[in-house]
């Protein structure tokens, strides 16, 4: 309990399987993942795979969160997304055989299930549910790539996008006893450079535009919770 | 809403009119073909027709459901995507993508537009056609797997392309730690 959260070993016994897109599969898929799987705990800032590396297989995120970047065109590094738990990562590549698309790197201390390519591509094959499971996820990731694309060429302002990118965590807050109704608060393990790399700006304008989130009564920020006190003014702000 | 009916029909009658058809097997192996067992491909060869189509062709329409899954045999191609501020779009030419994959398992509108910028030569397999043989077929999924990695790759090309464009932020800048 080093990590604050308990490790699952069995995936047939794990209480989250079900609300996981990769995780609920069939008794007989499972009862395969588990010999396939090498399970691993990650401090945070661990580097699950490298932009660019040869694909060595996947990684189920089973317990909390890892950030995706890349390298823009001009050398900028940019914040794909930000995976969940029940997430597969470096699929593309496992699946294609063509190397790293991504660097991810866990923003929390995480389990993740290791499965080497070979092992992986066959469970695929052997199953048509894990097929469809990992054609779901691709579809999902796509969607939140044009999403992006399209947020990117969207959003004018740096307010804007962040407000958006606000709101969009508002969608998983946290449980607090402490906080007010209608106040959401939100766990954010993103440093100010990360939000930057993450909304295309710079880590000084991130900053200025929070003050000013703050000083007008729109958040309210401790440490890495943060509790939004007007979601009405963060809406306003998004017209896209 | 009229507007979208016309450009539908006109898409059809794109189709139509600039295609040469042949029934032959698709020459080029392909992304999806590639992964799948004999007996599958020889199903697929069935319903498959290929055709030449000239420059401008619109292939997939944003928006618009596709009527049937395109495989690129020959030619070059662009995929772009529709924003406020234009298109953002980046060209692929590698023979053998396929396109249309994520709109007919999804059920959900294409998000890209992808138009011939030389004659192309590609081949088609009717949507209905393709999902009752994947219902079928489940093992086909890998060779979907595989097609929708490549769609994401193309996505992340876009992101990467049009960053500059769309980003406000000056060139990489040491700063102080807060």
């Amino acid at each position: 309990m080093a990590y604050h959260f308990q490790i699952i070993e069995d995936c047939l016994k794990c209480a989250f399987r079900e609300h996981n897109l990769f995780c609920d599969l069939s008794r007989e898929a499972l009862g395969r993942l588990q010999h396939i799987k090498a399970t691993s705990v990650y401090p945070k800032g661990a580097l699950l795979c490298l932009e660019g590396q040869s694909p060595r297989g996947i990684f189920v995120l089973c317990t909390g969160r890892a950030k995706l970047s890349t390298t823009s065109s001009e050398g900028k590094s940019m914040i794909l997304r930000v995976a969940e738990p029940g997430e597969v990562l470096g699929l593309t590549a496992a699946v294609s055989g063509s190397p790293y698309e991504a660097t991810v790197e866990t923003l929390e201390p995480s389990q993740a299930n290791f499965i080497a390519q070979a092992d992986f591509v066959r469970f695929l094959q052997e199953f048509p549910d894990v097929g469809l499971k990992v054609a779901k996820q691709l579809t999902h990731n796509c969607k939140c790539a044009y999403d992006e694309i399209r947020s990117l060429g969207l959003s004018n302002s740096v307010p804007e996008k962040l407000a958006k990118l606000i709101l969009r965590w508002a969608e998983h807050p946290l449980d607090l006893s402490t906080k007010k109704p209608n106040e959401i608060a939100v766990r954010v393990t993103l440093t100010q450079e990360e939000i930057a790399q993450f909304i295309g700006t710079s880590r000084e304008t991130v900053s200025r535009v929070l003050t000013g989130f703050r000083k007008k009564g729109f958040i309210r920020v401790k440490g890495a919770t943060w509790t939004i006190i007007n979601r009405r003014a963060l809406e306003n702000l998004v017209t896209t | 809403m009229e507007v979208t009916v016309v450009t539908v029909l006109h898409f059809k009658w794109e189709y139509k009119q600039s295609m040469n058809s042949t029934s032959s097997h698709s020459a080029v192996a392909n992304e999806l073909y590639e992964m799948l067992s004999p007996g599958v491909q020889a199903e697929l060869v069935k319903a498959e027709r290929s055709m030449t189509v000239p420059e401008g062709t619109t292939l997939i329409r944003q928006d618009v459901p596709p009527e049937n899954l395109v495989i690129i045999n020959s030619g070059k191609v662009a995929v772009s995507l529709n924003c406020m501020r234009g298109a953002a779009s980046v060209d692929y030419s590698e023979p053998g993508k396929v396109f249309g994959m994520r709109a007919l398992v999804s059920g959900e509108l294409p998000e890209i537009n992808v138009t011939c910028v030389e004659s192309c030569s590609i081949t088609v397999v009717p949507r209905d056609y393709f999902l009752s043989l994947l219902q079928n077929n489940p093992e086909i999924y890998f060779g979907v797997a595989k097609v929708l990695s490549s769609d994401l790759k193309i996505a992340d090309r876009i992101l990467r392309k049009n960053s500059r464009r769309f980003f406000c932020g000056p060139r990489s800048r040491t700063v102080k730690p807060d």
